[in-house]
C-alpha cells in the first residue's frame, strides 16, 4: 500500500532488487509514487525531493487501467515464441485479442518476420475455482499450452482473483516446471497490488530478470538493449536500428514481438537505454545489479538535441565516441534544415501571444524528454500531464524546468475529467491524447494530436523517435492544427459529457480528498 | 467431401475450460455492452481499476475498431479497488463514487457494475445503491467475471432492469421490444438494430430496439408496454424475454437471427404480421415491392456470382445470429455451399439442437458439418484440410486463412481489420449489399 511518510534517502539510489521475491516492490513503496497532483512542476519537484508527496483517492474516480490491463498484456502477448496464460476469469484477457493482427499490418519488407504466431489461453475461472482453489485449471493451462504451442517460454499473468483468493502460483509453477520443457515465468500483477499501474511494468521486469535472463556466456560489446513499448511505433523501429547500424551496434528491443532468447541474452548487453525510462527503470537498475551492464535513464531519443545526447550516451558505453560525433554531423546536415522548415511553418501559424500552446499528455518519461522537443520545435507547453510521478526522474525534472521554465502539470492516470477540465482551462492550440477517451476529445478550439500508436504502426508519418521521428511528429503536429473540424463538429453536435458547474469552476481535483 | 448425407456434427467443449483467446467478455463486459450501448447511461464499475480499461480493446477496438462513447473507454467510473479495500471493504468508496457520478453526469439512468472484487470480499452494494434510489434512475448489476461470459452479462442486465427500475405498463398492441443483439458483441449491431426499426415502422410497428435509440429512459420505461418480445437468436435474450414474461405478460418469439436477405426478411415480416394481426394487404404489398427491388439488384451480380467462383464451399467461424443468416442466405439464395459450420460463442447446451435445425436447407441435399468451438487453435484445426474458397469469420482468422490460401471476410466478433458503423446485412438489401462485400474480396477474373 502507498507509504506516505517514506523518507527519500531510503529509496531510488538505494534500491536493490531483490530476485529472491515473487516479485517486485510497489512503486508505491519503492519511489513514493503518486497519481494525483495538480500545480507547478516546481512545487512538484520540491515536494517530491521532500518526500512528501500523497497519492490520495479520488472520490470520483475513472477506470485508467490496471497493472495487468494497462497493456502489460498485450506487450506479453506480443512475445514471438512463448505463450501466455492469463490467470484470471475471461475479461481480463479480451484486451489480449487483436495483437496477433496488429504486427501483421508491418509489411515484410519493413522486416516483420514472415511466419509468427502468438498464443495466449485463459485459465477462464468460474465460480467453482473462487470456491474451490484454481490450482488445477492452472495446472491443465501451462500443459495444454506446452503440449500445443512448445514454446520456449510460458508466462503466467496473475489476476485479481487469484491474488485475493489466495493462489500458490509459485507452488504450481514448481510443481510442474520438471515436466514443462519451456521456462515457466510468473508474473505478479494483480490490480489490487497498487493504485499506480506502472507497477506492472517492474513485476513484468522482476519475472524476466528471475526466472529468463541468463548467466552472461560472453559480454555482446555492440548489443544495446532497448525496452522498447510499442507506443512508439514499427518506424521508431527502423529509426534506432539505423542510427545504431551506422555506430556498428545492434539493438536488442524487448519485450514487444520480441523473441525469448532476446530477453535470455539482456545480460550480455553492452547497455541498456531507454526509449521511456518509466518503462525501464526495473529492468535497467536490475541488470546492472546482477550482471553488471550500464544504464542511463535520461534522455530518450525525442527532438534533435535529446537523440544526440541519446547516441553521445550509448557511445560512452560502447567506446563509439568518434563515430558517434561524425555520424551526429551528418545527420544534422541532413535533418536540421528540416527542423527549420517546421519552426517556421508553426512560426506562420502562431496568431495568438507568440508561439503555439501544446498540451501534452504524456507519461513522466516523455514529460521531460517531449518538453525539451517541443521547444526545439518553437512551440511551448505551458501546461502539461503526466500519468504518474514518482522520485525515480526528479534530477531530470529540474533540468526541465531548467530549460523550459516553470508550468503547470497534472498528475493523472487516464483521468478523463481531470483530462477534459484542463484542456478547457488552458484553451491550447493542440492537446495531446491517448486514443482512449470513448469518443473524440471533443474541444472547440483546439486540435488533437494523437501521442501514441497503439499498434505495429508502420507508416513514416506516424514515427516519432530518433532524428526522422522528430521532424515527423512535428509535421504530424502541424498538419493538426491545419484542419479542426472534426472536433468542431462533434462537439458542436454531440456536446461534452461533462456537468458545466465541473468545467466551469477552478479546480480539476474538486474530487480529491484534500488534506489527508 | 464427406457430407453427401445428413451428419450435423454438435461438438462441445465442456471437458476443458482453458481456452485460447475465446470471442467475448466476461460477465461484467456483457453489462458494460448494455450500458454504454444506451445512449445516455452511465455504467459505474465496481471493480479493480482495469475493467473499464480493459473494454477499449476487448470491446470496442474488438467490435469493429469502434470508440465506446461518452460513458465508455477512460470516461467509465471505477472504484479502482485496492488492497486496502479488499481488507476494510470497499462500500465507502462505491458510495463516494456514485455521489460523485452522479453529480457529474447528467445522464438517464446509472448502472452500477459489481465484478470479481466487490464479490470476493463481500460488499453488501445493494446497500449502498439502495441509498440512492430515490435520487437518480439507478440499477446494480452483480456480475463478476467468473460467473460468466458477456452473453451472460446482457440477460444479467435486463433482469436487474425487470427487477429494479422497470414497472407495468398498458401493452400497446403495435409495440415491440427487440431482444438478441448484443451491442458491439455482435459486430453490426447498430446497423442492424436501425434497420430491423425501419422495416418495421415500414409495415406500421413500433420497434423499441433499445440500444441506438434516444430518450434512453423513456425507451427503457416503455419496454413493459409492448405486445410481443422478439428475439433475434435462437439463444441469446432468451432469459431476459422470459424474465420479461414472467414479470409483465409479455409473450416472446424467437427468430433464428436478424434476417439477412429477402426470404429471411420475408419470413420475419409475415410471422411479425401474424402475430400482431396487420392488415395483409399492406405487408403483402411491401414485401411485393420490396423482394422486386431488391432481386433486381442482386441480378446486376450475376457475372460475379456465377462465373468467378461459382457454387463454391464457404466455411463459417461465427457467432449462432451471424452463422445462421449468413450460412442460410449463401445456400438459400447465392447457390453457394456450406461445408463447415463453427458456432463460437458458446451457447448453453440446451439450445444446441434447435440452433442445428436452423441450419437445414431445402436447396442442398447435404448437411454442413456444424460444430460448437469457443477456443481459438481448436478452431483452427478444424478448418485445416478443407475444400472451402471463402472463410466468413472473425478478424482473428485473417492471417490465418491467408496462409491456407482461403478467401477471409470479417463478419464476427472481433473485428479489428474492419470499421463497423452503420454497416449491416440485415434486411432485403442486407443480402445485396453481403454479396458486395463478399465478392469483392477478390473480384472476378471473368
Amino acid at each position: 500500500m502507498a507509504n506516505n511518510n517514506i523518507n527519500p534517502s531510503d529509496l531510488d539510489t538505494d534500491f536493490k532488487l531483490d530476485l529472491s521475491k515473487n516479485t517486485c516492490p510497489t512503486r508505491e513503496d519503492r519511489a513514493n509514487g503518486i497519481n494525483v497532483f495538480f500545480g507547478k512542476a516546481s512545487e512538484l519537484l520540491e515536494e517530491g525531493k521532500k518526500g512528501s508527496l500523497k497519492c490520495t483517492d479520488r472520490d470520483f474516480q475513472q477506470s485508467g487501467g490496471c497493472l495487468l490491463n494497462f497493456y502489460l498484456s498485450v506487450r506479453v502477448a506480443s512475445i514471438r515464441d512463448a505463450a501466455v496464460i492469463f490467470n484470471g476469469p475471461v475479461g481480463c484477457s479480451t484486451t489480449a485479442l487483436g495483437y496477433n493482427e496488429y504486427f501483421r499490418l508491418v509489411p515484410q519488407e519493413l522486416g516483420r518476420p514472415e511466419d509468427f504466431e502468438l498464443h495466449w489461453l485463459t485459465t477462464n475461472l468460474s465460480e467453482d475455482d473462487v470456491v474451490f482453489g484454481a490450482k488445477d485449471t492452472l495446472a491443465e493451462a501451462i500443459r495444454e499450452a506446452q503440449e500445443r504451442y512448445n514454446p520456449k517460454a510460458i508466462f503466467i499473468l496473475t489476476t485479481c482473483v487469484t491474488g485475493i483468493i489466495g493462489e500458490d502460483i509459485e507452488g504450481t509453477v514448481n510443481e510442474l516446471q520438471p515436466e514443462i520443457d519451456a521456462t515457466i515465468v510468473p508474473i505478479h500483477c494483480e490490480a489490487v497490488r497498487s493504485r499506480i499501474i506502472q507497477t506492472g511494468y517492474d513485476a513484468f521486469w522482476h519475472a524476466v530478470l528471475k526466472y529468463l535472463v541468463k548467466e552472461p556466456e560472453k559480454k555482446q560489446e555492440d548489443l544495446v538493449n532497448i525496452a522498447s513499448m510499442l507506443s512508439y511505433t514499427w518506424q521508431d523501429r527502423l529509426e534506432v536500428i539505423r542510427l545504431l547500424g551506422e555506430l556498428g551496434l545492434r539493438a536488442n528491443f524487448i519485450p514487444e514481438f520480441c523473441t525469448v532468447e532476446e530477453l535470455e541474452q539482456l545480460g550480455e548487453a553492452a547497455v541498456t537505454a531507454p526509449i521511456c525510462p518509466t518503462f525501464t527503470d526495473y529492468l535497467s537498475k536490475g541488470l546492472e545489479q546482477e550482471f553488471g551492464v550500464p544504464y542511463f535513464l535520461y534522455p530518450s531519443p525525442v527532438g534533435i538535441t535529446n537523440t544526440d545526447a541519446w547516441l553521445r550516451q550509448i557511445a560512452k558505453f560502447t567506446g563509439k565516441e568518434k563515430e558517434c560525433e561524425e555520424l551526429i554531423a551528418r545527420e544534422h546536415k541532413k535533418w536540421v534544415p528540416k527542423l527549420k522548415e517546421l519552426q517556421k511553418g508553426f512560426q506562420d501559424l502562431s496568431v495568438k501571444d507568440g508561439k503555439l500552446n501544446v498540451l501534452g499528455s504524456l507519461g513522466q518519461g516523455r514529460l521531460v524528454t517531449q518538453l525539451p522537443y517541443f521547444d526545439e520545435l518553437g512551440i511551448k507547453a505551458t501546461s502539461a500531464m503526466a500519468q504518474d510521478f514518482d522520485n525515480l526522474l526528479l534530477n531530470e525534472l529540474q533540468d526541465v524546468i531548467d530549460t523550459v521554465g516553470d508550468f503547470d502539470i497534472m498528475v493523472n492516470t487516464f483521468q478523463s475529467a481531470e483530462q477534459v477540465h484542463i484542456t478547457k482551462h488552458t484553451n491550447p492550440d493542440v492537446a495531446l491524447t491517448c486514443p482512449l477517451q470513448g469518443g473524440a476529445w471533443k474541444l472547440k478550439t483546439s486540435s488533437i494530436a494523437r501521442l501514441h500508436a497503439v499498434r505495429g504502426d508502420p507508416t513514416v508519418a506516424s514515427a516519432q523517435c530518433g532524428y526522422s521521428g522528430s521532424i515527423a511528429y512535428g509535421n504530424l503536429l502541424l498538419q493538426t492544427l491545419k484542419n479542426k473540424s472534426f472536433q468542431r463538429i462533434m462537439t458542436e453536435e454531440n456536446g461534452i459529457v461533462y456537468q458545466d458547474w465541473y468545467l466551469e469552476q477552478d479546480d480539476p481535483l474538486y474530487f480529491v480528498e484534500k488534506g489527508k | 467431401m464427406s457430407n453427401d448425407k445428413a451428419q450435423c456434427k454438435s461438438q462441445t467443449n465442456n471437458e476443458s475450460r482453458v481456452v485460447e483467446a475465446p470471442r467475448y467478455g466476461c460477465s461484467l463486459s456483457g453489462v458494460y455492452e448494455a450500458t454504454v450501448g444506451l445512449k445516455k447511461a452511465v455504467p459505474i464499475l465496481h471493480s479493480g481499476s482495469g475493467c473499464g480499461m480493459s473494454q477499449i480493446h476487448g470491446t470496442g477496438m474488438a467490435g469493429g475498431f469502434n470508440s465506446t462513447g461518452d460513458y465508455g473507454s477512460t470516461n467509465v467510473p471505477c472504484s479502482s479497488l485496492v488492497e486496502e479495500h479488499v481488507i476494510f471493504g470497499g462500500e465507502d468508496k462505491l458510495r463516494k463514487l456514485v455521489d460523485s457520478s452522479i453529480q457529474m453526469f447528467n445522464s438517464d439512468l446509472f448502472v452500477v457494475i459489481s465484478g470479481c472484487v466487490p464479490s470476493l470480499i463481500g460488499d453488501d452494494v445493494d446497500a449502498v445503491v439502495g441509498e440512492f434510489r430515490d435520487k437518480v434512475p439507478l440499477i446494480h448489476v452483480n456480475a463478476p467475471g467468473f460467473s460468466g461470459n458477456s452473453f451472460h452479462g446482457y440477460e444479467l442486465f435486463f433482469e436487474a432492469l425487470a427487477d429494479q427500475l422497470l414497472t407495468p405498463k398498458r401493452k400497446r398492441k403495435k409495440l415491440v421490444n427487440i431482444f438478441g443483439i448484443v451491442p458491439f458483441q455482435h459486430l453490426f449491431w447498430k446497423g442492424e438494430l436501425k434497420t430491423i426499426k425501419q422495416i418495421l415502422k415500414d409495415i406500421g410497428v413500433e420497434a423499441n430496439v433499445i440500444f441506438t435509440e434516444f430518450d434512453t429512459l423513456e425507451t427503457l420505461e416503455k419496454i413493459p408496454a409492448a405486445a410481443y418480445n422478439l428475439v433475434l437468436s435462437p439463444w441469446v435474450g432468451h432469459r431476459a424475454a422470459k424474465k420479461l414474461e414472467e414479470k409483465f405478460g409479455t409473450p416472446f418469439v424467437s427468430f433464428p437471427g436478424p434476417p439477412v436477405g429477402p426470404i429471411q426478411t420475408t419470413k420475419f415480416l409475415r410471422k411479425v404480421a401474424d402475430l400482431l394481426d396487420l392488415p395483409t394487404k399492406k405487408v403483402e404489398d411491401y414485401i411485393f415491392k420490396q423482394e422486386r427491388e431488391s432481386y433486381d439488384l442482386l441480378e446486376f451480380g450475376a457475372d460475379a456470382i456465377i462465373v468467378y467462383d461459382p457454387n463454391s464451399y464457404f466455411a463459417v467461424a461465427a457467432d449462432t445470429n451471424t452463422a445462421i443468416n449468413i450460412t442460410k442466405y449463401l445456400t438459400d439464395e447465392i447457390s453457394a455451399l456450406p461445408e463447415v459450420i463453427i458456432i463460437t460463442d458458446d451457447p448453453p447446451v440446451e439450445f444446441r439442437d434447435q440452433i442445428v435445425k436452423e441450419f437445414e436447407s431445402k436447396e442442398i441435399n447435404f448437411s454442413p458439418e456444424i460444430i460448437f468451438e469457443k477456443d481459438t487453435y481448436k478452431i483452427q484445426k478444424h478448418l485445416e484440410n478443407r475444400s472451402f474458397s471463402t472463410l466468413f469469420a472473425s478478424s482473428i482468422e485473417s492471417a490465418f486463412a491467408n496462409k491456407l490460401n482461403k478467401l477471409h471476410l470479417t463478419v464476427t466478433f472481433p473485428s479489428y481489420n474492419r470499421l463497423v458503423l452503420g454497416d449491416n446485412y440485415v434486411g432485403y438489401f442486407g443480402g445485396t449489399h453481403f454479396i458486395e462485400n463478399a465478392k469483392s474480396i477478390k473480384l472476378g477474373p471473368l
